[in-house]
């Protein structure tokens, strides 16, 4: 939902209306939940990067300006208390590490790898962090790649380098547990 | 804008940065792409396949569902509407001005202008202190204030 469906629907969860409020729970706070969860790989971390970004939101629907969707503002809120908290827990930010080398993986050897599958996970968790965030939100939210970069603050360019270099590390990872197994 | 131009370059950017699947690539360039892909499939059959892998595995991913007192917590934190006015006061005034508050208001308004519009007109007619004392005097037998202080 967005535009004026959106708006008005933010203008009486602002006004106290009961029903408005669970509503705009109820389509953002999944998004919020996952992303966080997949940046920190907490449940716990994630419901409470999740909370404060909705009592953000409570304080902040009364100047509501709609110049994004509710569901983009929302996640650059979780992303920006995510990256509070992995910056306290991990001073040295993972994206100056050098990418894997990246060697031909073929599908059926992927998706043979049942052990590469399971790990799929903490794959994802092993990438820098900024890639992370970019294919939490493009590949695995399914955000087009204008609300991606808004809510990464980026531009689409950047968000495109992030996106590919994810996908390749991703790759190559897979790779080299395959042939290690 | 839609971008109506597509180099064999960029098809390749979009497959490896977005993956195999046409709806994942951006809108403005999704029609230009597929019409590039649709003359010269061959040309791009590999980067699919290898796109198609991590697609496939990124589509596997898990994540756990948050819990249901999270929703409870999040909507408890959420602003009330504007109190109305309630309780033993309230349902008093209800009772007694069941028109609401306007009119007594307005009534004691005009009370009050009424008062000092006619205290104003009293006092300007220099009728009231003296007279009064007068006819005090004369009740008396006195002519005036005067001769009841002689008398003293």
């Amino acid at each position: 939902m967005s535009g004026i469906g959106e708006s008005d629907q933010i203008a009486r969860a602002a006004g106290g209306d009961r029903a408005a409020q669970a509503a705009l729970v109820n389509q953002n706070m999944p998004i919020v939940f996952r992303v966080a969860y997949r940046m920190l790989q907490d449940r716990a971390e994630a419901e409470d990067v999740t909370q404060e970004t909705f009592l953000r939101a409570w304080k902040q629907l009364p100047d509501w300006q709609p110049k994004a969707k509710f569901s983009t503002w929302a996640c650059t809120v979780a992303l920006n208390l995510c990256r509070d908290r992995l910056r306290k827990k991990k001073p040295v930010l993972m994206d100056e590490l050098p990418e894997r080398v990246d060697t031909a993986l073929r599908p059926e050897e992927a998706l043979a790898s049942r052990q590469g599958i399971e790990g799929i996970a903490e794959k994802i968790a092993a990438l820098p962090e900024r890639q992370r965030e970019a294919l939490t939100l493009c590949a695995l939210e399914g955000m087009s790649n204008i609300e991606a970069a808004a809510a990464m603050d980026v531009g689409v360019r950047a968000l495109e380098s992030l996106l590919a270099r994810a996908r390749r590390s991703l790759r190559a990872s897979l790779s080299a547990q395959i042939e290690g197994d | 804008m839609t971008v109506t131009g597509m180099t064999h370059e960029r098809l390749l950017e979009l497959i490896a940065t977005y993956g195999a699947e046409p709806m994942g690539w951006p809108e403005d360039e999704r029609d230009a792409a597929r019409a590039l892909l649709s003359a010269d499939p061959g040309a791009y059959s590999q980067a699919l396949i290898e796109a198609r892998a991590i697609d496939g595995v990124l589509s596997l991913e898990e994540v756990p569902e948050p819990s249901a007192a999270l929703t409870q917590s999040i909507l408890a934190a959420a602003p009330s509407a504007p109190r109305s006015r309630t309780g033993l006061l309230a349902g008093l005034a209800a009772m007694l001005f069941p028109q609401g508050l306007r009119w007594p208001a307005g009534a004691a308004l005009a009370s009050l202008a009424m008062g000092l519009v006619g205290g104003y007109a009293y006092a300007s007619t220099g009728i009231g202190y003296d007279q009064a004392d007068s006819a005090y005097y004369a009740a008396f037998g006195f002519d005036s204030g005067e001769d009841w202080i002689s008398l003293e």
